[in-house]
């Protein structure tokens, strides 16, 4: 079965384009940089030692999850969520949903999806996809990072659900039970970037916000110290472009999706502060980009001397900079 | 972003972009992967030569099966362990080149599952039988 009025649409970034897909599916007209926005889903983490990552990597958004709960605490939708103790139930009730017609969402590990080509395939809890429908021993998958909508076998389902590990998404399901006819916009947008304001500059913790960027920048240097050899450190490297540009981002570490959301949300609540924030937020995303060609550039070319990590340290000393200002601004602007 | 520095020709890996209208309106676009497009050739450069790498390590009892798929999947030990559900102290002892014989059927069946790899190629692997 297929659930047949369901709107498959790529997204930048796989929850936010879940959420989104799912919200519009049950009739509340919202663009993936509002939901992204208002859950305040723009942050920054370097991590340079944990137990569950090979090498030092860094995040560009808040918790997987959390903005589903902001978006709740902020519009009034309810999301129906529930994860499982065993496949064979986690199964049962994901069958039983899609037999009843409604688009369910789900966590996966990515590495087990056999659609994703083998370069993208990585060990990340994390993703999120929109199951539409199943056809005997196979799932139709609406997922925000392919042009249509893709077949997944059961088995490799109920595997990826099912991964064990860091952030292990057991089973977890969601989708919407209720959406309010309106939602004081003016309010969730005031609300939803606030706190990502607090979240990039209040945080009393080194590797989180905008010190997290800071530490990235004096950590990069170690690097080449950490990789077994040169071609693992051109291959960290340029994972700062994936990260960045490829990952579900929607470009520039989600500061491109950011700026459109304060664009959108100069328009809706008026306030023409917002507009010229966004322009910022743009030029700064901007240097992002560049930073994360310049990244490729010198993986590619096994350039990889301690000058060229001096000149990565510059470059993210400088986005710090900018979005230190930046943030500071627009949380002025909103009051 | 101008949407004109956006594009990148790529079929096989699709991306959205905010980017830059010429109204002046940021909205999303359809394109090609940058990284998949211009560096494809060089992850598949490096991966071959990392496998091959690990292969040797193995005909020379530098490391075991276990390790040449921890490596590739960039997985920790911890990870590993959490995902196989096998004691972090039991996968370090399952990685000395050594003991990979001594690896019982159920635990291998665990990697198996974790790595997404069949038991007899793990074990072919390690007997260096593949071509």
């Amino acid at each position: 079965m297929i659930i047949g009025n369901y709107h498959h649409k790529m997204a930048a970034h796989c929850e936010s384009g879940s959420i989104t897909s799912l919200l519009n599916h049950a009739g509340m007209k919202i663009t993936e940089p509002m939901v992204f926005g208002i859950s305040s889903g723009i942050f920054f983490a370097y991590f340079h030692k944990m137990k569950s990552f090979a090498f030092p990597t860094f995040i560009v958004r808040n918790k997987p999850g959390q903005m589903r709960k902001n978006l709740e605490k902020r519009t009034g939708v309810k999301f129906y969520s529930k994860d499982f103790k065993t496949p064979e139930a986690g199964q049962t009730a994901l069958d039983l949903l899609i037999s009843k017609g409604v688009p369910t969402a789900v966590q996966v590990d990515m590495f087990y999806l056999d659609y994703v080509p083998s370069w993208e395939r990585v060990h990340i809890n994390v993703h999120f996809l929109v199951v539409i429908g199943k056809e005997g021993d196979v799932y139709k998958v609406s997922d925000s990072y392919f042009p249509n909508p893709v077949d997944l076998p059961v088995s490799s389902m109920n595997k990826a659900r099912f991964a064990q590990g860091s952030m292990s998404p057991k089973g977890f399901i969601f989708y919407p039970e209720f959406v309010p006819r309106s939602f004081d916009y003016e309010k969730a947008i005031r609300r939803g970037i606030k706190k990502a304001c607090f979240y990039m500059l209040n945080l009393p913790i080194p590797f989180l916000g905008i010190k997290g960027i800071r530490m990235f920048a004096k950590k990069i240097n170690d690097w080449p110290s950490l990789a077994r050899d040169t071609e693992h450190l051109s291959h960290e490297v340029m994972k700062i472009n994936i990260l960045l540009e490829d990952q579900g981002t929607g470009g520039a570490g989600f500061r491109f999706m950011y700026a459109t959301f304060l664009q959108q949300a100069s328009e809706i609540i008026g306030n023409p502060g917002l507009k010229d924030m966004a322009r910022e937020l743009m030029e700064i995303g901007d240097g992002w980009r560049e930073l994360s060609l310049f990244a490729a550039r010198i993986g590619k070319n096994r350039d990889l001397g301690p000058e060229k990590f001096r000149q990565l340290s510059t470059l993210l000393y400088g986005r710090a900079d900018k979005e230190e200002e930046f943030f500071k601004r627009l949380s002025k602007t909103i009051k | 972003m101008k949407e004109k520095d956006g594009f990148s020709e790529c079929p096989e890996q699709q991306v959205i972009l905010y980017v830059e209208k010429e109204d002046g309106k940021y909205e999303a676009m359809q394109t090609g992967s940058f990284i998949s497009a211009n560096y494809l050739d060089d992850y598949f450069f490096k991966r071959n030569n990392l496998e091959k790498n690990l292969q040797s390590k193995i005909e020379k009892a530098e490391i075991n099966a276990i390790e040449y798929y921890l490596v590739l999947e960039d997985l920790t030990v911890s990870e590993l362990a959490a995902r196989a559900g096998i004691m972090k102290w039991v996968v370090r002892k399952h990685l000395k080149p050594g003991n990979f014989s001594k690896i019982r059927d159920d635990a291998m069946k665990k990697y198996s599952n974790v790595f997404n790899v069949p038991v007899e190629e793990i074990i072919k692997r390690q007997s260096g039988n593949r071509k």
